[in-house]
């Protein structure tokens, strides 16, 4: 981990949230995907609390965050700053996913906003000549990844719990096709839809191997060194600190 | 040079006065970028009891304004694994190490105090004091870690009572006092279910000056160092102003090391 300025390049508002792509060069040289960053929401001492982001993109020496509209004061100072100012970041936190050498197929499961942290797994598995299919479950299409976002070589799958795009309801109805596809599994959501997709694993392919699926634990950090124990959760047979040993695990270990 | 426990024959030499407060760094495992041990007074672990501690269930971290509520419910790998699993790396440690050892049943802490003689790697024994302690049983709990033991004993009050409790935990064989274990507080934590812990950040900072203060005040034989709050120049020097020996910082270290590496190299000035 390291502790860096980054410097706002570029500011883009979309559907509330803001994007700031960051130029960060020993941060980004550092980071993989589904690793956080922290950055300090303020210029003083409050608020007090770094902000967990998980990059959209990490690329060369940029990469970019999403803060999401909502009331809280430091994602408000961070969404107020403009191109030229500088953020203050510590990362990478612990371990992103990996993927494995043998992996030709590799599904990309989103649940709502945690969908977004995949797109960094998606641009780096298309880049190694992966062929990846990204499936979404989003309340509505207005809160859905747009498909401009995503690499041509995407296949891009869709449920919206309202109908408004793709297959009305939940993404599990796809997971039986999807899953019969895929020699690796990326995932993102809360621990809810964790359960969801290792039943639909055992079914699909009658056990949930180790090294089969990876997910990202849903967790904001404060220290991400392992010193301040918030992060401490019942994981991989023990409980165990989410900044050293994830926060992405083998699905098998935290269902 | 400044020494925590001038009456100890063991004395507790520090080469600045800013030490890293209670799991600052873990159990002096966990630095954050850029920070490194020798760069701090002392390095004290996270709390430890006899047996290991699931600590409290999730969420343990609320945020305040300029702070936040934390409560970990002690988690800790319990003494004799924290002992094995960290006694190689702590000889590489270079600064003083000292053991923070939490309450559990009546006579661990004396029971883990004496095995702690025999460790060459500790320099000194933290005994946090729980708020709600009573005069009674806190001089009985320090006189049984003190009967066990000759490594310099520090004992962390509680800032709100701590004036209350100073003298008589110097009578009972404390050889420094920690001003002091932040208060407790209740506050929602991310919208959900309120969460009991103690307060953290730069909004402990008055409580640690208003203990101090008053322990001060009392002029007793042992040194004062303050804990809480601590995360600038002024607030070091504010402290060492009022009588403190040595600062404890802790969570300056997790938002942001440079900061701390720069206070710590500042410590390291002359402070005469």
């Amino acid at each position: 981990m390291i502790q860096t300025k980054a410097h706002v390049v570029k500011r883009e508002s979309e559907r509330g949230h803001v994007i700031l792509t960051l130029k960060a060069a020993a941060l980004a040289m550092r980071l993989g995907p589904g690793q956080p960053i922290l950055v300090r929401p303020g210029p003083g001492l409050d608020p007090y609390l770094p902000r967990t982001f998980h990059p959209l993109s990490i690329q060369d020496d940029l990469l970019s965050i999403r803060i999401p509209p909502d009331a809280d004061r430091g994602h408000a100072w961070l969404r107020a700053r403009s191109v030229g100012e500088t953020l203050d970041c510590l990362g990478p936190v612990g371990r992103g996913f990996r993927i494995a050498a043998q992996a030709r197929r590799l599904l990309c499961l989103g649940e709502g906003e945690w969908a977004w942290t995949l797109l960094s797994l998606v641009e780096k598995a298309v880049a190694q000549g992966v062929a990846v299919t990204l499936a979404v479950e989003a309340t509505s299409a207005t809160r859905a990844i747009p498909a401009q976002r995503l690499p041509l070589a995407v296949e891009y799958r869709l449920a919206t719990v309202d109908g408004s795009r793709g297959r009305r309801g939940r993404i599990s109805t796809l997971l039986p096709e999807l899953l019969s596809w895929a020699d690796a599994v990326a995932a993102a959501g809360t621990m809810a839809f964790y359960q969801t997709l290792a039943a639909a694993i055992e079914e699909q392919r009658l056990l949930l191997r180790h090294g089969y699926a990876q997910a990202l634990y849903p967790s904001t950090f404060f220290c991400g060194v392992g010193a301040c124990q918030t992060c401490a959760r019942d994981v991989a047979g023990g409980r165990r600190r989410v900044c050293l040993r994830g926060p992405v695990f083998d699905l098998a270990d935290i269902v | 040079m400044l020494d925590l426990a001038p009456n100890n024959k063991r004395g507790l030499v520090l080469h600045s006065p800013i030490m890293v407060g209670s799991g600052g760094a873990g159990n002096g495992d966990c630095w954050p970028s850029g920070l490194t041990p020798d760069m701090f007074a002392a390095v004290v672990t996270h709390p430890v009891t006899l047996r290991p501690r699931r600590g409290s269930e999730p969420p343990r971290l609320a945020e305040l304004p300029a702070g936040f509520l934390l409560n970990t419910g002690d988690h800790n790998p319990g003494f004799r694994r924290l002992l094995d699993q960290h006694r190689t790396q702590w000889r590489r440690l270079g600064v003083p190490l000292i053991i923070s050892l939490a309450e559990g049943a009546p006579g661990d802490r004396a029971w883990m105090a004496e095995r702690l003689e025999e460790e060459p790697v500790v320099a000194g024994i933290e005994l946090p004091v729980r708020e709600d302690v009573n005069l009674g049983e806190l001089s009985a709990a320090i006189a049984a870690v003190r009967r066990v033991t000759t490594l310099p004993l520090l004992v962390k009050l509680p800032s709100t009572r701590a004036a209350h409790l100073a003298k008589a935990c110097v009578v009972a064989g404390a050889d420094a006092l920690v001003i002091g274990g932040p208060p407790p507080a209740v506050y929602p934590a991310s919208g959900q279910a309120l969460l009991e812990g103690v307060l953290g950040g730069p909004i402990a900072l008055p409580f640690t000056l208003r203990a101090l203060e008053k322990v001060a005040a009392l002029a007793l034989d042992a040194a004062l160092i303050a804990s809480g709050g601590i995360q600038r120049r002024q607030d070091v020097a504010l402290c060492l102003n009022m009588g403190a020996t040595a600062v404890q910082v802790r969570s300056l270290l997790w938002t942001d090391p440079a900061a701390a590496r720069a206070l710590a190299q500042w410590g390291q000035d002359p402070i005469e």
